[in-house]
């Protein structure tokens, strides 16, 4: 389960142990981290962890109680039932404890000098065989790990072993969308070298994977010319939110009604900071610029 | 986006905090939901006055605080108030530059006693 909104039922995902293909593994074998309430906050000074600046961040607070904030009276309880009505100011970031473990996440690249990228996506946009094809250029030059992520199977993850990087897969079952605690779970499974690249396929889907950092460097959003070139204002959140978008099987253009200019004009809209690669995984345009790209992450 | 799965974390979090709080029942909960964060604000209401009914929530008014987000106008650098996504400013039509905002999905407070 996603412990952030517990979508999925408690401890429901699952990772794969490495060669799973080797072993049945039916037993939630990962451990929950954290506290069993997972949230951080405090209750001073409104300090809380989150990265929004409050600029122009203006609302009004629709009730004014007068109430003291009277802590004296706590415990307070006596036998005519007369108990002390009290506000309490709480200012507790709700997605505060996947956040949380993002950073946390993200240190440990930093600290490994691991590259790692976010993947996302609607389902069938190629992000599978784009990391395949990316796995057989690079594997001599650079070492590659990847995390994947779907509802069920594991044969994303059989498809990289295949190409020659180690994988992970996460299995969400009824759960939408990858988060941190997921990630960091797998990360004691997949044993990632330092100055390597990790990849993390999320859950195909556009609307959800948008909300959750993951601890990543860079979020790839991946989408192929089969998909409509409106595809990115229809999903603002996820374009908004992403580095680079790689517009993928460009060799069915000529068969499709999808306008690059469009597409691209839709996004930059939205993100005029998004960088763009157009490629065909099948035929190999676009692969290296995409290493190149990759590289200048480094 | 998952609001029923939202809302069960949040009465969680919510008992948690009346609990450490001395309270026993709630009477009001606060919570901010930016039109910006991802979160359907009338799903997420629904699901909360679903699921509160058989704990210390159950009697409690709900009160969602949404606030809009800022945008900057990449063209005449204006700022505009955006309720979603893909509003654009009001004066030139462009789209912003920059969002600032918006996106908070905290509880805010919660009375009672």
């Amino acid at each position: 389960m996603c412990e952030t909104c517990g979508c999925g039922k408690p401890d429901d995902f699952k990772i794969h142990d490495p060669h799973h293909n080797h072993h049945e593994h039916h037993e939630h074998s990962h451990e929950h981290e954290g506290p069993a309430h997972p949230y951080t906050h405090k209750h001073d000074a409104h300090e809380h962890y989150h990265e929004h600046e409050h600029d122009g961040h203006k609302h009004s607070h629709p009730h004014d109680h007068g109430h003291p904030h009277d802590h004296d009276h706590h415990g307070h309880h006596d036998n005519h039932g007369h108990h002390e009505k009290k506000e309490i100011p709480l200012n507790i970031d709700i997605l505060s404890e996947n956040n949380r473990l993002a950073e946390r996440n993200r240190g440990y690249f930093e600290g490994k000098e691991v590259l790692c990228l976010n993947l996302v996506s609607s389902p069938g946009s190629g992000k599978t065989s784009i990391l395949e094809k990316t796995i057989q250029a690079l594997v001599s030059k650079r070492k590659i790990f990847v995390i994947e992520g779907d509802q069920q199977t594991a044969r994303d993850a059989d498809r990289i072993e295949r190409s020659g990087a180690p994988a992970i897969q996460i299995n969400t079952g009824n759960g939408c969308h990858l988060d941190a605690n997921m990630i960091q779970q797998a990360l004691k499974k997949l044993a990632v070298e330092n100055h390597s690249i990790l990849f993390i396929e999320n859950v195909g889907n556009l609307v959800c994977p948008a909300m959750f950092d993951l601890g990543e460097k860079k979020r790839v959003v991946v989408i192929s010319v089969t998909e409509g070139d409106d595809k990115p204002i229809k999903y603002p959140y996820m374009f908004q939110s992403s580095d680079l978008c790689i517009i993928n099987k460009t060799d069915l253009l000529p068969y499709v009604d999808f306008s690059v200019e469009t597409a691209k004009k839709y996004a930059q809209q939205l993100n005029p900071k998004l960088e763009f690669i157009l490629m065909s995984a099948k035929t190999g345009e676009g692969m290296k610029e995409w290493y190149d790209w990759l590289e200048k992450q480094l | 986006m998952h609001e029923l799965s939202l809302a069960a974390d949040v009465i969680n979090l919510v008992t948690e905090e009346a609990r450490k709080n001395g309270l026993s029942v709630i009477q009001e909960l606060l919570i901010e939901v930016g039109d910006l964060s991802g979160v359907e604000a009338d799903a997420f209401q629904w699901a909360l006055e679903l699921l509160t009914k058989e704990t210390i929530l159950g009697k409690a008014e709900i009160l969602l605080n949404r606030s809009p987000g800022t945008g900057i106008c990449k063209s005449c650098e204006r700022e505009f108030e955006m309720r979603n996504r893909l509003d654009s400013c009001p004066g030139c039509g462009s789209f912003p530059s920059e969002i600032r905002g918006g996106q908070e999905f905290r509880v805010i407070s919660m009375v009672g006693e």
